[in-house]
Order: structure tokens, then C-alpha cells, then sequence
């Protein structure tokens, strides 16, 4: 029955990682840009909540309300100046870019609110939790996550294929100079794609901050199991970044389970498996 | 006046003139071809007006306004419409959504209109039975068709073709022929790159000819074939007779 524990804990888990992850998917699948500071922009988010949270003594909701929104603009914006710039040199130049955003994101998050763990309080229902039965016990918290994650997961994913925006962003994704031709503005499609990114890693970063301790470093330790995600899933496939995600999180509590100090390596053992035997990720496009 | 204008056109790739000081007019509703040797310049001509490459020199005006600093969605949606050599469809979304996105943005239609429209170019290119494929799975018939449909589907003022002939068999050259004329018959003017010549002495009304970067003759299709300049860039062979020319 413990095993079972550990798949549920498991599956939950990768809820997060998945959300986590979603927004690094969709950067690199529409503008090819490996946003390595992807993990401490949610780690702002989380900050500025614990920031915003105490002294506007305003209730935790309204965290989301304000710091998602203010994540989308920040995210066009960032993407028509430094990294549409960068993407303009090259590819290498984004990667060292986001590289240096990543270092100073860290650094100003040091000097601000030190190298204390801070955690986000939302009142009793961290603590909450319901048993399935006596060995299986879940938190309201890791399954509301999970539901965020599915509905996000699904949200872009029909707002790729259906709307008139979702189908500029798969055509620049594509071949932003064909997408040009009938009459995209790619950069401003570009944008797009970053603000809905942006607003995925607030979610993420804020999720974050309410199911565990987070220091101005945490985000890049969580940047490696949403890469392990991504890549596991197969990129620009929103519900393979799911399967990903939950892949990775049953792997961890499945290796916690034998011995706790397997958790990490069970998880990149199971990543680096489907590196070997499908580069491309479970559920990967193959490119003509 | 004049729907496309090019002045004394210049456009460098490092050292290699690829266009030298072209000037060309094209009017409302007319169908010119253009011919001329591997590597005279007409793709490159085609992306100057289109605005994928920036020239050195000169001014590109379409309908009365300098577009030389605008990219190429803001010329797509003033009604410059292009297909390119090598089709570029995009591959992952049906053939139905690759003219849908055009209608919508190119042709700034929404919502149902934009989808009529993208169900009216289907039907005009003979698409109709493929709509719901991805594109990438296209033969190069299909292609070519969908290269001529998306651009046909931002509702183009100018239409600019770039070898939409090139590697197809004479009944299918033939078919596409008959959706050129059509596109013509509403007034839209197409200026058509060309290696296979008697498809547009055929169809064309007026004839061009690029050779290393310059224009060397323009008129009609009779006269500029038999033009010296013409006959020479071409090595001596007779182009009208050679369905196939190809320097």
C-alpha cells in the first residue's frame, strides 16, 4: 500500500511539474529560446506574493489576480526588447542572455529578501488534507495544483488549436517567415507566446511558494525536473509535458520509497532512459 | 497610376549586384511574366517587393506609398500577396486552417467570414477534398496549390507567383493555368516568375526579362522573345519553342 502512496504522491507531484514546465515548453517550441531563467521568474513570483500578501493585507487569492497578469505584460514585454534583440544575434545569444538574467534574478532576490526559506501562508489549507485510506493521504493543496495544472495544460491547448491567435503562434512556430508573408507580425506573435509563458511560470512560482520552503535559488533546481519534464513529454506537446511531468514525479517517490536519498537519481535515471531509447520525448513530433 | 512601382532598385548580397537599379511598373489588374536565367534576380526582386530582403537603393512604392520600411505582414495586409519557389506550407496545421490563418490576417476577415472566404479559396484551387489534411502530408501538386490558395486567401491586390509551374506535368501546369485566369479575372495583378515559358507566353500580357540582376526587356511576350538581348541571355535557343527552357 505504500507503493501506492508513492504513485499517488507521484502523480500529484508531476501535476507541478507539469505546470512548471508548460511555459518552458511553449518558449522553446514557438521561439526556440531555452529560457534558463525560467525557474527564478517563478521564484519572483512567489516573492513578490509574500511581499505583496502582508503588507496590502489583502487575502491570498488576489496574489493570483494581481501577480499573473502583472507576469503576462512583463513577459510581451521582456520578449519585444532584450529577447527579441537576443533572438536577432542568435540562438546562443538568448541561451547566455536568459543565462544572465538567471544570475541576477538570484542576486537581487539575495540582497532583497536574504537566503532565508520563506514559505506563502494561505491560512489552514496547507495543512488540510484528506485520506484515501490509512496509508494514503493527499493534501487539498498538491490536488488543487493538479487541477490548475490540467486545466492550464488543457486551456493552451485549445487555445492553440482553435482560435485565430493559438493558429498565428503554431504557424510562426513553424515558419515565422511563411507566417510573415500572410500577414503575421511575428515579433508581436512572439510576445504572445511569452505572456501566456509568463503567466504560466507565475502560477507555477506561486504554487511553488505554497506547497514548500523556497529560497532565491530554489528555481533552478525546480528548472531541472521541468526540463526532465519537457523533454520526457516530447517538446511543444502541451499534454505530453503532463505525462512528462507525472513520469517524473512517480519516478521520484517511487525511488524515495526504497530509500529516501534515491528520490532525485530515480528520476533522472527514468530521464535519461527515454533520452536513450526516444530522443525525441514519448510523445515528441518527429520534423521533416 | 501605377499599383506597384519600383525605382532604380539595388540590392547587394556582399559583393554580387543581385538587382541593379530595376525599374518596373506594374498596373491595376495586369498580368505580367517574368523570365530570365538561373540567378538574374527575380526571386530576389519578388522579396524586395515583398519586404523579405531590404534593398540598398532605390524606393518600392505600392498603391501610392513607399513600403521600402515596412516588414512583410504590414505590405501582406496592404495587398501584396507572394508564394515562394519551394512551397512553404505550414505543415503541422490542416490545409483548411494554413488558408484560414491567411483569410485572418492577411485579408483581416473574422469569424465566419473569414471562414467562408477560406472555404471560397478552397474551392477555387481545387482543394476542396483535401481540407481537413495536414499540410505536411501534401504531394507537390498539392503544394503548390495551397502555396497559390494561402497567398490568394489575404485577398491580394498583387499577386506575386514564383514558379508555381515548376515540376508539375503538362495537365497539372494546365489546371493551375486555369486558376491563375481565374484569380486574374477579378482584377487582381499577378506578376509571375516563370522557367516554363510557353505556360506564360500563353497567358501573360506582358513580358519581362532579368539577366544578372538587370532588366533587359519589357513588352509584349512576342516581341520581348525575340528581343537580341533576350535570345542572347538565353544562349541562343529559341525559348518559345523549348517548352522546357531552362538555362
Amino acid at each position: 500500500m505504500e507503493w501506492a502512496n508513492a504513485i499517488v504522491q507521484g502523480i500529484v507531484t508531476g501535476g507541478f511539474y507539469a505546470l512548471f514546465a508548460c511555459g518552458l515548453s511553449l518558449m522553446f517550441g514557438v521561439m526556440g529560446i531555452i529560457n534558463l531563467a525560467h525557474g527564478d521568474l517563478a521564484i519572483i513570483a512567489a516573492y513578490v506574493a509574500i511581499a505583496l500578501v502582508p503588507s496590502t493585507h489583502l487575502p491570498m487569492v488576489w496574489a493570483f489576480v494581481v501577480v499573473v497578469p502583472i507576469f503576462a505584460l512583463g513577459g510581451y514585454l521582456l520578449q519585444r526588447t532584450l529577447l527579441q534583440t537576443s533572438l536577432d544575434r542568435s540562438p546562443f545569444t538568448t541561451l547566455l542572455v536568459t543565462f544572465g538574467l538567471s544570475v541576477i534574478i538570484e542576486n537581487v532576490l539575495l540582497e532583497v529578501f536574504s537566503a532565508n526559506g520563506q514559505s506563502i501562508t494561505i491560512g489552514t489549507l496547507i495543512t488540510k488534507s484528506f485520506s484515501v485510506n490509512t496509508t494514503i493521504t493527499i493534501s487539498y493543496l498538491s490536488v488543487i495544483v493538479l487541477a490548475v495544472a490540467i486545466v492550464v495544460l488543457g486551456g493552451i491547448q485549445l487555445f492553440l488549436s482553435r482560435t485565430p491567435t493559438g493558429r498565428q503562434i503554431r504557424a510562426v512556430a513553424d515558419d515565422r517567415e511563411a507566417a510573415q508573408l500572410v500577414g503575421a507580425n511575428y515579433r508581436h506573435v512572439f510576445g504572445i507566446a511569452a505572456a501566456i509563458a509568463f503567466a504560466t511560470v507565475a502560477l507555477a512560482g506561486l504554487s511553488y511558494g505554497m506547497l514548500t520552503e523556497f529560497v532565491p535559488t530554489s528555481g533552478v533546481t525546480t528548472l531541472l525536473f521541468a526540463f526532465e519534464s519537457v523533454v520526457i513529454g516530447g517538446i511543444g506537446n502541451v499534454w505530453g509535458t503532463l505525462v512528462g511531468g507525472v513520469i517524473l514525479g512517480v519516478a521520484q517517490q517511487i525511488g524515495a520509497q526504497i530509500n529516501p536519498a534515491y528520490q532525485i537519481l530515480a528520476g533522472n535515471l527514468v530521464f535519461l532512459a527515454v533520452l536513450a531509447v526516444r530522443p525525441r520525448g514519448l510523445f515528441g513530433v518527429r520534423t521533416a | 497610376m501605377a499599383l506597384l512601382e519600383l525605382e532604380e532598385v539595388t540590392k547587394r548580397y556582399g559583393q554580387l549586384l543581385v538587382t541593379d537599379r530595376v525599374s518596373l511598373r506594374v498596373d491595376e489588374g495586369a498580368l505580367v511574366g517574368m523570365v530570365g536565367p538561373n540567378g538574374a534576380g527575380k526571386t530576389t526582386l519578388f522579396g524586395i517587393i515583398s519586404g523579405d530582403a531590404r534593398p540598398e537603393g532605390g524606393r518600392v512604392s505600392f498603391d501610392g506609398v513607399t513600403v521600402n520600411r515596412l516588414d512583410p505582414a504590414a505590405r501582406c495586409r496592404m495587398g501584396i500577396g507572394r508564394t515562394y519557389q519551394v512551397p512553404r506550407p505550414f505543415g503541422g496545421m490542416t490545409v483548411f486552417e494554413n488558408i484560414l490563418m491567411a483569410t485572418q490576417q492577411g485579408g483581416r476577415l473574422r469569424g465566419r467570414e473569414s471562414r467562408l472566404a477560406a472555404a471560397s479559396v478552397l474551392g477555387r484551387t481545387g482543394l476542396e477534398g483535401l481540407a481537413n489534411r495536414p499540410a505536411g502530408t501534401l504531394g507537390l501538386l498539392g503544394r503548390k496549390r495551397l502555396e497559390v490558395a494561402r497567398a490568394l486567401a489575404t485577398r491580394p491586390r498583387l499577386l506575386l507567383l514564383d514558379e508555381v509551374a515548376g515540376g508539375l506535368t503538362d495537365p497539372e501546369v494546365a489546371e493551375l493555368m486555369d486558376v491563375v485566369r481565374s484569380i486574374r479575372s477579378e482584377g487582381v495583378a499577378i506578376v509571375w516568375i516563370e522557367h516554363v515559358v510557353r505556360a506564360l507566353i500563353d497567358t501573360v500580357d506582358r513580358l519581362v526579362c532579368l539577366a544578372s540582376g538587370r532588366l533587359v526587356a519589357d513588352g509584349a511576350p512576342a516581341v520581348v522573345l525575340s528581343d537580341p538581348s533576350v535570345r542572347e541571355v538565353y544562349l541562343g535557343t529559341d525559348v518559345a519553342a523549348d517548352p522546357g527552357a531552362r538555362t
